[in-house]
Protein backbone atom coordinates (compact mmCIF):
# COMPACT_ATOMS: atom_id res chain seq x y z
CA UNK A 1 0.00 0.00 0.00
CA UNK A 2 1.16 3.42 -0.77
CA UNK A 3 2.44 6.00 2.11
CA UNK A 4 -0.49 8.35 0.81
CA UNK A 5 -3.31 5.91 1.21
CA UNK A 6 -2.36 4.71 4.72
CA UNK A 7 -2.31 8.42 5.73
CA UNK A 8 -5.58 8.58 4.19
CA UNK A 9 -7.35 5.38 5.89
CA UNK A 10 -5.50 7.20 9.59
CA UNK A 11 -7.40 9.99 8.70
CA UNK A 12 -10.40 8.20 7.76
CA UNK A 13 -10.39 6.25 11.11
CA UNK A 14 -9.75 9.61 12.73
CA UNK A 15 -12.48 11.29 11.25
CA UNK A 16 -15.42 8.96 12.26
CA UNK A 17 -13.73 8.12 15.56
CA UNK A 18 -14.27 12.56 15.67
CA UNK A 19 -17.54 12.49 14.30
CA UNK A 20 -18.95 9.92 16.74
CA UNK A 21 -17.38 10.68 19.84
CA UNK A 22 -18.85 14.34 18.61
CA UNK A 23 -22.90 12.72 18.41
CA UNK A 24 -22.60 10.69 21.61
CA UNK A 25 -20.99 13.72 23.69
CA UNK A 26 -24.11 16.00 22.27
CA UNK A 27 -26.20 13.06 23.28
CA UNK A 28 -25.06 13.04 26.84
CA UNK A 29 -24.60 16.49 27.29
CA UNK A 30 -25.47 18.34 30.55
CA UNK A 31 -26.04 15.53 32.89
CA UNK A 32 -23.48 16.62 34.78
CA UNK A 33 -24.84 19.17 37.32
CA UNK A 34 -25.20 20.55 40.67
CA UNK A 35 -27.97 19.73 43.28
CA UNK A 36 -30.65 22.15 42.20
CA UNK A 37 -33.58 19.31 42.95
CA UNK A 38 -34.56 17.39 45.69
CA UNK A 39 -35.56 13.75 44.09
CA UNK A 40 -38.31 11.75 46.29
CA UNK A 41 -36.82 7.71 45.33
CA UNK A 42 -39.74 5.55 44.60
CA UNK A 43 -40.15 2.91 47.26
CA UNK A 44 -42.25 -0.14 47.33
CA UNK A 45 -43.38 -0.98 50.56
CA UNK A 46 -44.19 1.89 53.44
CA UNK A 47 -42.45 5.43 53.40
CA UNK A 48 -40.57 6.12 57.10
CA UNK A 49 -43.38 8.47 57.65
CA UNK A 50 -42.36 8.89 61.04
CA UNK A 51 -38.66 7.85 61.91
CA UNK A 52 -35.97 10.10 60.55
CA UNK A 53 -33.08 7.62 60.94
CA UNK A 54 -35.03 4.85 59.35
CA UNK A 55 -31.89 2.93 57.34
CA UNK A 56 -34.51 3.32 54.06
CA UNK A 57 -33.73 7.13 53.95
CA UNK A 58 -29.74 5.96 52.76
CA UNK A 59 -31.55 5.12 49.46
CA UNK A 60 -32.97 8.79 48.69
CA UNK A 61 -30.00 11.04 47.15
CA UNK A 62 -29.06 14.08 49.52
CA UNK A 63 -29.66 17.77 48.35
CA UNK A 64 -27.83 20.47 49.92
CA UNK A 65 -29.04 23.81 50.07
CA UNK A 66 -27.74 27.28 50.93
CA UNK A 67 -29.85 29.52 53.60
CA UNK A 68 -29.75 33.35 53.74
CA UNK A 69 -30.80 35.32 56.77
CA UNK A 70 -34.32 36.85 55.91
CA UNK A 71 -33.79 40.12 55.11
CA UNK A 72 -36.28 40.57 52.18
CA UNK A 73 -39.15 42.34 54.32
CA UNK A 74 -39.37 43.45 57.84
CA UNK A 75 -38.49 42.54 60.47
CA UNK A 76 -35.38 41.59 59.12
CA UNK A 77 -32.44 39.17 60.84
CA UNK A 78 -28.68 39.80 59.49
CA UNK A 79 -27.42 36.72 60.97
CA UNK A 80 -28.77 33.03 61.62
CA UNK A 81 -27.17 30.06 62.88
CA UNK A 82 -28.54 27.79 59.96
CA UNK A 83 -26.23 27.77 56.82
CA UNK A 84 -27.18 25.00 54.87
CA UNK A 85 -30.15 22.31 54.87
CA UNK A 86 -29.53 18.69 53.53
CA UNK A 87 -33.06 17.14 51.96
CA UNK A 88 -33.91 13.72 51.13
CA UNK A 89 -37.43 12.47 50.35
CA UNK A 90 -39.04 9.22 49.73
CA UNK A 91 -42.44 8.00 47.97
CA UNK A 92 -44.46 5.00 47.52
CA UNK A 93 -46.86 6.39 45.07
CA UNK A 94 -49.44 7.46 47.71
CA UNK A 95 -47.21 9.37 50.51
CA UNK A 96 -44.33 11.08 49.94
CA UNK A 97 -42.12 11.69 52.90
CA UNK A 98 -39.10 14.61 53.31
CA UNK A 99 -36.77 14.79 55.43
CA UNK A 100 -34.54 17.83 56.70
CA UNK A 101 -31.28 18.04 58.09
CA UNK A 102 -29.07 20.56 59.20
CA UNK A 103 -26.62 21.44 62.32
CA UNK A 104 -28.07 23.29 64.89
CA UNK A 105 -25.65 23.21 68.27
CA UNK A 106 -28.24 23.24 71.06
CA UNK A 107 -31.76 21.55 70.77
CA UNK A 108 -34.57 24.54 72.18
CA UNK A 109 -38.10 24.15 72.47
CA UNK A 110 -38.48 26.94 69.89
CA UNK A 111 -36.43 25.24 67.37
CA UNK A 112 -38.39 25.05 64.04
CA UNK A 113 -38.55 24.43 60.72
CA UNK A 114 -40.74 24.26 57.14
CA UNK A 115 -41.72 23.26 53.55
CA UNK A 116 -42.79 25.70 51.00
CA UNK A 117 -44.38 24.52 47.91
CA UNK A 118 -45.97 26.87 44.88
CA UNK A 119 -49.41 25.77 44.40
CA UNK A 120 -50.97 25.39 41.41
CA UNK A 121 -49.57 26.79 37.91
CA UNK A 122 -49.28 29.72 38.92
CA UNK A 123 -45.72 31.28 39.87
CA UNK A 124 -45.57 32.55 43.61
CA UNK A 125 -43.29 35.01 45.29
CA UNK A 126 -41.11 32.72 47.81
CA UNK A 127 -41.85 35.08 50.20
CA UNK A 128 -44.77 33.73 50.98
CA UNK A 129 -46.11 34.33 47.67
CA UNK A 130 -46.65 38.20 47.99
CA UNK A 131 -47.77 40.16 45.71
CA UNK A 132 -46.08 41.10 42.73
CA UNK A 133 -46.29 44.11 40.95
CA UNK A 134 -46.74 43.44 37.50
CA UNK A 135 -47.40 39.07 37.23
CA UNK A 136 -50.20 37.72 39.17
CA UNK A 137 -49.40 35.05 41.71
CA UNK A 138 -50.59 31.79 43.08
CA UNK A 139 -50.73 31.04 46.95
CA UNK A 140 -48.30 29.01 49.11
CA UNK A 141 -48.72 25.97 51.12
CA UNK A 142 -46.78 25.50 54.25
CA UNK A 143 -45.60 22.18 55.93
CA UNK A 144 -44.37 23.98 59.56
CA UNK A 145 -42.92 21.66 62.60
CA UNK A 146 -41.89 23.33 65.93
CA UNK A 147 -40.09 20.74 68.29
CA UNK A 148 -42.27 22.11 71.51
CA UNK A 149 -45.38 21.21 69.92
CA UNK A 150 -44.03 18.20 68.10
CA UNK A 151 -46.28 18.00 65.09
CA UNK A 152 -46.57 19.70 61.56
CA UNK A 153 -49.20 22.44 60.84
CA UNK A 154 -50.82 22.65 57.23
CA UNK A 155 -50.92 26.31 56.31
CA UNK A 156 -51.34 28.56 53.00
CA UNK A 157 -50.34 32.02 52.24
CA UNK A 158 -51.02 34.62 49.52
CA UNK A 159 -49.06 37.71 50.32
CA UNK A 160 -47.80 39.00 53.93
CA UNK A 161 -50.39 38.97 56.94
CA UNK A 162 -52.23 36.17 55.41
CA UNK A 163 -50.58 32.99 56.83
CA UNK A 164 -52.57 30.77 58.58
CA UNK A 165 -53.67 27.31 59.06
CA UNK A 166 -55.84 25.50 57.16
CA UNK A 167 -58.68 23.86 57.84
CA UNK A 168 -57.47 20.36 56.32
CA UNK A 169 -54.55 19.03 57.97
CA UNK A 170 -52.74 17.03 55.52
CA UNK A 171 -48.93 17.09 56.74
CA UNK A 172 -47.48 14.80 59.81
CA UNK A 173 -43.71 15.43 60.99
CA UNK A 174 -41.01 14.32 63.41
CA UNK A 175 -38.53 15.94 64.59
CA UNK A 176 -35.11 14.02 66.28
CA UNK A 177 -32.49 15.57 68.01
CA UNK A 178 -28.91 14.08 68.01
CA UNK A 179 -25.35 14.90 68.61
CA UNK A 180 -25.88 18.57 67.32
CA UNK A 181 -28.31 18.11 64.26
CA UNK A 182 -31.80 18.37 63.70
CA UNK A 183 -33.58 15.64 61.03
CA UNK A 184 -37.13 15.94 60.65
CA UNK A 185 -39.32 13.92 58.79
CA UNK A 186 -42.21 15.92 56.89
CA UNK A 187 -45.37 13.63 55.25
CA UNK A 188 -48.29 13.69 53.56
CA UNK A 189 -50.52 12.02 50.61
CA UNK A 190 -49.01 13.09 47.09
CA UNK A 191 -52.12 14.28 46.56
CA UNK A 192 -54.94 15.82 48.55
CA UNK A 193 -58.76 16.48 47.85
CA UNK A 194 -57.74 20.40 48.07
CA UNK A 195 -56.05 21.52 45.25
CA UNK A 196 -56.94 25.09 45.51
CA UNK A 197 -54.56 25.40 49.03
CA UNK A 198 -52.46 22.17 48.96
CA UNK A 199 -49.87 21.05 46.41
CA UNK A 200 -50.74 18.23 44.41
CA UNK A 201 -47.33 16.10 44.01
CA UNK A 202 -47.69 14.60 40.46
CA UNK A 203 -44.93 11.64 39.96
CA UNK A 204 -43.06 12.76 37.31
CA UNK A 205 -43.52 16.48 37.48
CA UNK A 206 -41.45 19.65 38.59
CA UNK A 207 -42.44 21.73 41.57
CA UNK A 208 -40.81 24.45 43.40
CA UNK A 209 -40.38 23.77 46.77
CA UNK A 210 -37.94 26.27 49.45
CA UNK A 211 -36.83 25.56 52.99
CA UNK A 212 -37.24 27.73 56.08
CA UNK A 213 -35.46 27.13 59.30
CA UNK A 214 -35.71 28.50 63.05
CA UNK A 215 -33.00 28.23 65.59
CA UNK A 216 -34.97 28.51 69.01
CA UNK A 217 -32.17 29.88 71.03
CA UNK A 218 -32.17 32.89 73.45
CA UNK A 219 -30.55 35.81 74.13
CA UNK A 220 -29.21 37.34 77.35
CA UNK A 221 -32.21 39.10 77.94
CA UNK A 222 -33.91 35.44 77.39
CA UNK A 223 -35.90 36.58 74.38
CA UNK A 224 -36.13 34.72 70.82
CA UNK A 225 -33.51 35.40 68.33
CA UNK A 226 -35.13 33.81 65.35
CA UNK A 227 -38.83 34.13 65.45
CA UNK A 228 -41.33 35.11 62.96
CA UNK A 229 -40.01 36.80 59.84
CA UNK A 230 -36.49 36.40 61.49
CA UNK A 231 -35.80 33.18 60.19
CA UNK A 232 -32.78 31.09 57.86
CA UNK A 233 -34.73 31.11 54.07
CA UNK A 234 -33.84 29.23 50.97
CA UNK A 235 -34.51 30.59 47.54
CA UNK A 236 -36.73 28.59 45.54
CA UNK A 237 -35.68 24.89 44.18
CA UNK A 238 -36.74 21.77 42.81
CA UNK A 239 -38.90 18.46 43.73
CA UNK A 240 -39.52 15.60 41.58
CA UNK A 241 -41.38 12.77 42.89
CA UNK A 242 -39.82 9.80 40.52
CA UNK A 243 -41.95 8.03 38.13
CA UNK A 244 -42.17 4.51 37.70
CA UNK A 245 -39.97 3.24 35.72
CA UNK A 246 -40.67 3.24 31.38
CA UNK A 247 -38.83 1.25 29.50
CA UNK A 248 -39.90 2.52 26.10
CA UNK A 249 -37.15 4.36 25.42
CA UNK A 250 -35.26 1.00 24.90
CA UNK A 251 -37.89 0.09 22.12
CA UNK A 252 -37.80 3.67 20.33
CA UNK A 253 -33.71 2.36 20.35
CA UNK A 254 -33.94 -0.89 19.18
CA UNK A 255 -36.62 0.06 16.24
CA UNK A 256 -34.81 3.00 15.45
CA UNK A 257 -31.54 0.64 14.95
CA UNK A 258 -33.42 -1.66 12.76
CA UNK A 259 -34.44 1.19 10.71
CA UNK A 260 -31.20 2.34 10.27
CA UNK A 261 -29.69 -1.04 9.48
CA UNK A 262 -32.50 -1.49 6.39
CA UNK A 263 -31.88 1.79 5.31
CA UNK A 264 -28.01 0.54 4.71
CA UNK A 265 -29.28 -2.75 3.29
CA UNK A 266 -31.29 -1.17 1.15
CA UNK A 267 -28.56 1.31 -0.22
CA UNK A 268 -26.10 -0.91 -0.58
CA UNK A 269 -27.83 -3.23 -2.20
CA UNK A 270 -29.26 -0.43 -4.82
CA UNK A 271 -25.42 0.83 -5.09
CA UNK A 272 -24.18 -3.03 -6.40
CA UNK A 273 -27.26 -3.11 -8.88
CA UNK A 274 -27.73 0.32 -10.38
CA UNK A 275 -25.20 2.16 -11.35
CA UNK B 1 -9.44 8.44 -2.02
CA UNK B 2 -8.24 12.49 -2.55
CA UNK B 3 -11.66 13.83 -3.88
CA UNK B 4 -12.60 12.66 0.13
CA UNK B 5 -9.45 13.51 2.08
CA UNK B 6 -9.95 17.35 1.70
CA UNK B 7 -13.64 16.73 3.28
CA UNK B 8 -12.50 14.39 5.66
CA UNK B 9 -9.72 16.68 7.23
CA UNK B 10 -11.28 20.56 6.74
CA UNK B 11 -14.40 18.78 8.81
CA UNK B 12 -11.68 17.50 11.42
CA UNK B 13 -10.31 20.73 11.18
CA UNK B 14 -13.54 22.18 11.89
CA UNK B 15 -14.27 20.21 14.46
CA UNK B 16 -11.05 20.67 16.40
CA UNK B 17 -11.40 24.31 15.87
CA UNK B 18 -14.88 25.01 17.54
CA UNK B 19 -14.29 22.44 20.45
CA UNK B 20 -10.51 22.92 20.96
CA UNK B 21 -9.55 26.71 19.31
CA UNK B 22 -12.60 29.05 19.45
CA UNK B 23 -12.98 28.57 23.22
CA UNK B 24 -8.98 30.00 24.02
CA UNK B 25 -10.16 33.28 22.40
CA UNK B 26 -10.52 35.65 24.53
CA UNK B 27 -13.38 36.68 25.61
CA UNK B 28 -15.00 33.39 23.87
CA UNK B 29 -16.57 31.01 25.48
CA UNK B 30 -17.07 27.06 24.89
CA UNK B 31 -19.77 26.14 22.30
CA UNK B 32 -22.97 24.03 23.34
CA UNK B 33 -22.32 20.77 21.24
CA UNK B 34 -25.78 21.38 19.57
CA UNK B 35 -24.37 24.42 17.89
CA UNK B 36 -21.28 22.72 16.99
CA UNK B 37 -23.34 20.16 15.45
CA UNK B 38 -25.16 22.81 13.36
CA UNK B 39 -21.60 24.28 12.49
CA UNK B 40 -20.26 20.99 11.54
CA UNK B 41 -23.61 20.61 9.19
CA UNK B 42 -23.57 23.67 7.77
CA UNK B 43 -19.61 23.12 6.93
CA UNK B 44 -20.62 19.74 5.09
CA UNK B 45 -23.54 21.23 2.98
CA UNK B 46 -20.96 23.59 1.80
CA UNK B 47 -18.38 20.87 0.77
CA UNK B 48 -20.96 18.89 -0.57
CA UNK B 49 -22.18 21.81 -2.80
CA UNK B 50 -18.96 22.83 -3.91
CA UNK B 51 -17.69 19.16 -4.81
CA UNK B 52 -20.96 18.35 -6.89
CA UNK B 53 -20.90 21.97 -8.72
CA UNK B 54 -19.26 20.20 -12.08
CA UNK B 55 -19.88 16.80 -13.15
CA UNK B 56 -16.52 15.99 -13.25
CA UNK B 57 -16.02 17.26 -10.07
CA UNK B 58 -18.80 15.11 -8.71
CA UNK B 59 -17.81 11.78 -9.72
CA UNK B 60 -14.38 12.47 -7.97
CA UNK B 61 -16.34 13.13 -5.05
CA UNK B 62 -19.20 10.47 -5.25
CA UNK B 63 -16.90 7.89 -6.48
CA UNK B 64 -14.76 7.06 -3.78
CA UNK B 65 -18.10 7.13 -1.40
CA UNK B 66 -19.38 4.54 -3.70
CA UNK B 67 -16.70 2.34 -3.63
CA UNK B 68 -16.22 2.44 0.27
CA UNK B 69 -20.08 1.30 0.64
CA UNK B 70 -19.70 -1.41 -1.89
CA UNK B 71 -16.75 -2.54 -0.58
CA UNK B 72 -14.87 -2.52 -4.13
CA UNK B 73 -12.05 -2.95 -4.21
CA UNK B 74 -11.08 -1.31 -0.88
CA UNK B 75 -8.22 -3.46 0.23
CA UNK B 76 -7.88 -2.95 3.89
CA UNK B 77 -10.66 -0.59 4.48
CA UNK B 78 -12.81 -3.20 4.79
CA UNK B 79 -12.76 -3.81 7.89
CA UNK B 80 -13.76 0.10 8.44
CA UNK B 81 -16.70 -0.47 6.33
CA UNK B 82 -17.92 -3.30 8.46
CA UNK B 83 -17.77 -1.16 11.67
CA UNK B 84 -19.15 1.27 9.77
CA UNK B 85 -22.06 -0.74 9.16
CA UNK B 86 -22.53 -1.51 12.94
CA UNK B 87 -21.95 2.07 13.96
CA UNK B 88 -24.71 3.70 12.19
CA UNK B 89 -27.47 1.50 13.40
CA UNK B 90 -26.08 1.97 17.41
CA UNK B 91 -26.11 5.91 16.67
CA UNK B 92 -29.31 5.96 15.19
CA UNK B 93 -30.28 3.52 18.41
CA UNK B 94 -28.85 5.67 20.59
CA UNK B 95 -29.62 9.35 19.42
CA UNK B 96 -33.63 7.94 19.56
CA UNK B 97 -32.83 6.75 22.68
CA UNK B 98 -31.46 10.19 23.63
CA UNK B 99 -34.25 12.17 22.49
CA UNK B 100 -37.03 10.31 24.27
CA UNK B 101 -35.94 9.50 27.60
CA UNK B 102 -37.33 11.33 29.88
CA UNK B 103 -35.12 13.90 31.31
CA UNK B 104 -34.03 14.25 35.08
CA UNK B 105 -33.42 17.47 34.66
CA UNK B 106 -35.32 20.14 35.93
CA UNK B 107 -37.18 22.94 33.31
CA UNK B 108 -34.82 25.51 32.28
CA UNK B 109 -35.80 28.73 33.12
CA UNK B 110 -34.50 31.75 31.35
CA UNK B 111 -34.30 35.10 33.41
CA UNK B 112 -33.61 38.19 31.75
CA UNK B 113 -31.15 40.22 34.25
CA UNK B 114 -31.84 43.70 32.93
CA UNK B 115 -35.40 43.78 31.76
CA UNK B 116 -37.35 47.35 30.65
CA UNK B 117 -38.04 49.13 33.16
CA UNK B 118 -42.07 50.88 32.87
CA UNK B 119 -42.04 54.18 30.58
CA UNK B 120 -42.66 56.37 34.34
CA UNK B 121 -38.82 54.55 35.24
CA UNK B 122 -37.04 56.34 31.88
CA UNK B 123 -34.45 59.10 31.78
CA UNK B 124 -35.44 60.32 35.30
CA UNK B 125 -32.19 62.14 36.24
CA UNK B 126 -30.76 62.34 40.07
CA UNK B 127 -32.28 65.66 41.95
CA UNK B 128 -29.67 64.95 44.58
CA UNK B 129 -26.36 67.22 43.98
CA UNK B 130 -23.04 64.86 43.83
CA UNK B 131 -21.62 66.47 46.60
CA UNK B 132 -19.07 64.52 48.83
CA UNK B 133 -21.83 65.37 51.59
CA UNK B 134 -24.68 63.55 49.36
CA UNK B 135 -22.20 60.57 48.72
CA UNK B 136 -20.78 59.83 52.05
CA UNK B 137 -24.69 59.95 53.44
CA UNK B 138 -25.61 57.66 50.42
CA UNK B 139 -23.08 55.26 51.48
CA UNK B 140 -24.21 55.19 55.02
CA UNK B 141 -27.82 54.03 54.07
CA UNK B 142 -25.93 51.74 51.51
CA UNK B 143 -23.87 50.05 54.40
CA UNK B 144 -27.52 49.93 56.84
CA UNK B 145 -29.46 48.51 54.10
CA UNK B 146 -27.95 47.36 50.98
CA UNK B 147 -24.46 45.79 52.24
CA UNK B 148 -26.17 42.72 53.64
CA UNK B 149 -26.04 41.31 50.26
CA UNK B 150 -24.68 43.55 47.45
CA UNK B 151 -21.68 43.27 50.02
CA UNK B 152 -19.41 46.16 51.87
CA UNK B 153 -17.00 45.79 48.87
CA UNK B 154 -20.37 46.57 46.44
CA UNK B 155 -18.76 43.04 44.40
CA UNK B 156 -22.69 41.27 45.51
CA UNK B 157 -21.03 39.20 48.47
CA UNK B 158 -22.30 40.08 51.60
CA UNK B 159 -22.88 37.86 55.03
CA UNK B 160 -26.59 37.07 53.76
CA UNK B 161 -26.25 36.97 50.06
CA UNK B 162 -25.08 32.99 49.91
CA UNK B 163 -28.88 31.65 50.03
CA UNK B 164 -30.23 33.67 47.13
CA UNK B 165 -30.59 32.81 43.50
CA UNK B 166 -30.36 35.14 41.78
CA UNK B 167 -27.75 36.34 43.54
CA UNK B 168 -27.17 40.02 44.76
CA UNK B 169 -25.53 41.91 41.94
CA UNK B 170 -22.39 42.92 42.03
CA UNK B 171 -21.61 46.72 41.13
CA UNK B 172 -18.03 46.59 40.78
CA UNK B 173 -18.85 44.19 37.82
CA UNK B 174 -19.00 46.24 34.07
CA UNK B 175 -22.36 44.26 33.46
CA UNK B 176 -24.23 45.94 36.10
CA UNK B 177 -24.56 49.57 37.09
CA UNK B 178 -22.03 51.14 35.01
CA UNK B 179 -24.08 49.53 32.20
CA UNK B 180 -27.70 51.25 33.48
CA UNK B 181 -28.99 54.48 34.02
CA UNK B 182 -29.40 56.32 37.35
CA UNK B 183 -33.07 56.41 36.90
CA UNK B 184 -33.19 52.16 36.68
CA UNK B 185 -31.38 52.06 39.47
CA UNK B 186 -33.95 54.36 41.00
CA UNK B 187 -37.05 51.68 39.71
CA UNK B 188 -35.05 48.26 40.68
CA UNK B 189 -34.33 49.63 44.51
CA UNK B 190 -37.72 51.48 44.83
CA UNK B 191 -39.69 48.30 43.61
CA UNK B 192 -37.80 45.22 44.61
CA UNK B 193 -37.51 42.28 43.29
CA UNK B 194 -41.87 41.84 43.30
CA UNK B 195 -41.82 44.87 40.58
CA UNK B 196 -40.27 43.05 38.08
CA UNK B 197 -41.54 41.87 34.77
CA UNK B 198 -42.25 38.45 34.55
CA UNK B 199 -39.18 37.82 31.96
CA UNK B 200 -36.95 39.13 35.17
CA UNK B 201 -38.68 36.26 37.28
CA UNK B 202 -39.86 38.07 40.51
CA UNK B 203 -40.77 34.96 42.39
CA UNK B 204 -37.05 34.70 43.10
CA UNK B 205 -35.93 37.70 43.64
CA UNK B 206 -35.06 38.50 47.38
CA UNK B 207 -34.64 42.61 46.43
CA UNK B 208 -36.50 44.26 48.61
CA UNK B 209 -39.25 46.85 47.72
CA UNK B 210 -37.60 49.74 49.65
CA UNK B 211 -40.26 52.16 48.57
CA UNK B 212 -42.76 50.92 51.44
CA UNK B 213 -39.38 51.52 53.75
CA UNK B 214 -37.14 54.80 52.12
CA UNK B 215 -37.75 58.47 51.06
CA UNK B 216 -37.32 58.58 47.56
CA UNK B 217 -34.26 60.77 48.30
CA UNK B 218 -32.85 58.61 50.58
CA UNK B 219 -32.76 56.09 47.44
CA UNK B 220 -31.12 58.98 45.20
CA UNK B 221 -28.56 59.29 47.76
CA UNK B 222 -27.61 55.28 47.58
CA UNK B 223 -27.46 55.71 44.33
CA UNK B 224 -24.73 58.25 44.48
CA UNK B 225 -23.01 56.29 47.22
CA UNK B 226 -23.32 52.68 45.45
CA UNK B 227 -21.24 54.40 41.79
CA UNK B 228 -18.97 56.09 44.16
CA UNK B 229 -18.17 53.36 46.00
CA UNK B 230 -18.13 50.45 43.28
CA UNK B 231 -16.01 52.91 41.18
CA UNK B 232 -18.50 53.14 38.03
CA UNK B 233 -20.24 55.45 36.43
CA UNK B 234 -23.14 55.82 34.97
CA UNK B 235 -24.09 55.29 31.57
CA UNK B 236 -25.52 58.40 29.67
CA UNK B 237 -26.79 58.88 26.57
CA UNK B 238 -24.03 61.67 25.44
Amino acid sequence: MKPANRIMKRVLRGGTAAIAAMIIGGASLGYAQESVSVRATLLTGGVPVDDPSAAVWSSAPPATFPMSPQVHWQNRIQEVTVKDVIVRALHDGTQVAVLVEYTDPTQDPDDAAALEFMVGDKKAHFAHGQPMLQVEGGPVNIWFWKNKTGKAIDMSAKGFGTLKPQEHQDVTAKGVYSNGTWKVVFSRKLLTGHADEDVQITAGQFMSISFAVWDGRKDAVGELVEKGSQKAVSSWWYFRADAPPDYSGYMYAAIAAALGLGFQFVLIRKLKKGQ
Amino acid sequence: MGALGTPIILMVAMYAFLKFGLPNIPGSAPLPSSLIFLYLLLTAGGIFMFKTLSGESKDAFWGPIQRFLTGENIGGLQALRYGVFILFPLLVGWQTYGSTAVSDLPPTESRTIHPAPPGEYTGLSNPVPKTPENIMQGKGFYAAYCSPCHGGNFDGKGPAARGFIPAPANFADPTTIAMLQESYLFWRIKKGGVGLPIEGAPWKSAMPRWEVELPDEWIWKIILGEYDGAHQSPRTWE
